[in-house]
């Protein structure tokens, strides 16, 4: 019977879709946590978007078409879901706080205060990991994860808009505008460790 | 056509070490660079930066169970139609 034919045909589908999506989605895992937990800033929470997101993306994994940028479609999810469930808790600043942050502002006063001429590396790596995170942790999210895809990801601005889904001019002013905070962050870091002595 | 110069370097600074920048436009900041300790220092500097961002804020450990927990929550549903 045709009914019968068409019928395995679509658990031998359903079958291949689960397959592809457990040999291609579940191995992201560990990068997406890391972008949920920079999204949410607590491990709960981030856990929560995690499920909500692969759920999504599970649904609608049929629609994503296999050879295009699966990681992209997979961070696109995980922004929209975080969007959709956890912005509307949290209404945060659309913008970094200073507009007109000197252009090379970390650079010019770790050189400042430096010795020797390798010396503004040396005091960046001494910055504590938890400095470097909250450093992050505090920019407004639209601006955190620009970073956060462009530096941790290496994804291209054109990945990024995608995925932020906005023109790509805003992404540039995402990086430079959040970078530029996230240096001057590390300056109070350096300054309240006594990293440097001025 | 006359090379660029620090200024013109240093405000292209970004896209460059973004890989965003391509043919000719690359090669310019990359012969500027070659010669100018002062654009190379800073632009040296700002992959430092980023790289720090990406080593100290990229590989947060998974929680163990997550992933079991991630299975059997899709075992439940079926992927959709798209």
């Amino acid at each position: 019977m045709s009914g019968g034919v068409e019928a395995s045909a679509e658990v031998a589908e359903e079958r291949g879709l689960r397959e592809r999506f457990e040999r291609d989605v579940l191995p992201l895992l560990p990068s997406l946590y890391s972008a949920a937990l920079r999204l949410t800033r607590n491990p709960s929470d981030a856990e929560d978007l995690l499920q909500e997101a692969y759920l999504r993306a599970y649904r609608g994994f049929a629609g994503f078409e296999e050879g295009t940028n699966l990681k992209a479609w997979m961070y696109r999810i995980l922004t929209n879901t975080f969007i959709n469930t956890y912005r509307k808790k949290q209404r945060e600043p659309v913008t970094v706080g200073d507009d007109d942050i000197e252009e090379w502002f970390l650079y010019d006063r770790l050189g400042a205060a430096a010795v020797e001429a390798s010396a503004e590396t040396e005091v960046l790596e001494a910055i504590p990991d938890e400095d470097v995170r909250a450093a992050l942790d505090a920019l407004p999210e639209t601006f955190r994860m620009a970073v956060w895809l462009a530096d941790v990801e290496g994804f291209s601005y054109k990945e990024i808009a995608e995925i932020q889904d906005v023109p790509i001019g805003t992404v540039m002013s995402r990086l430079h505008r959040g970078r530029r905070a996230l240096e001057k962050a590390l300056w109070n870091s350096v300054r309240e460790r006594g990293l440097v002595t001025d | 056509m006359s090379p660029i110069d620090c200024t013109q370097v240093l405000k292209e600074i970004e896209l460059y070490l973004d890989g965003e920048l391509t043919g000719a436009a690359c090669g310019e900041i990359k012969a500027h660079l070659s010669g100018c300790g002062s654009c190379m220092d800073r632009t040296e500097f700002r992959k430092r930066v980023s790289e720090l961002v990406a080593s100290k804020c990229g590989c947060e450990e998974v929680p163990s169970e997550l992933l079991d927990r991630l299975r059997a929550r899709l075992a439940s549903v079926d992927p959709g139609p798209g």
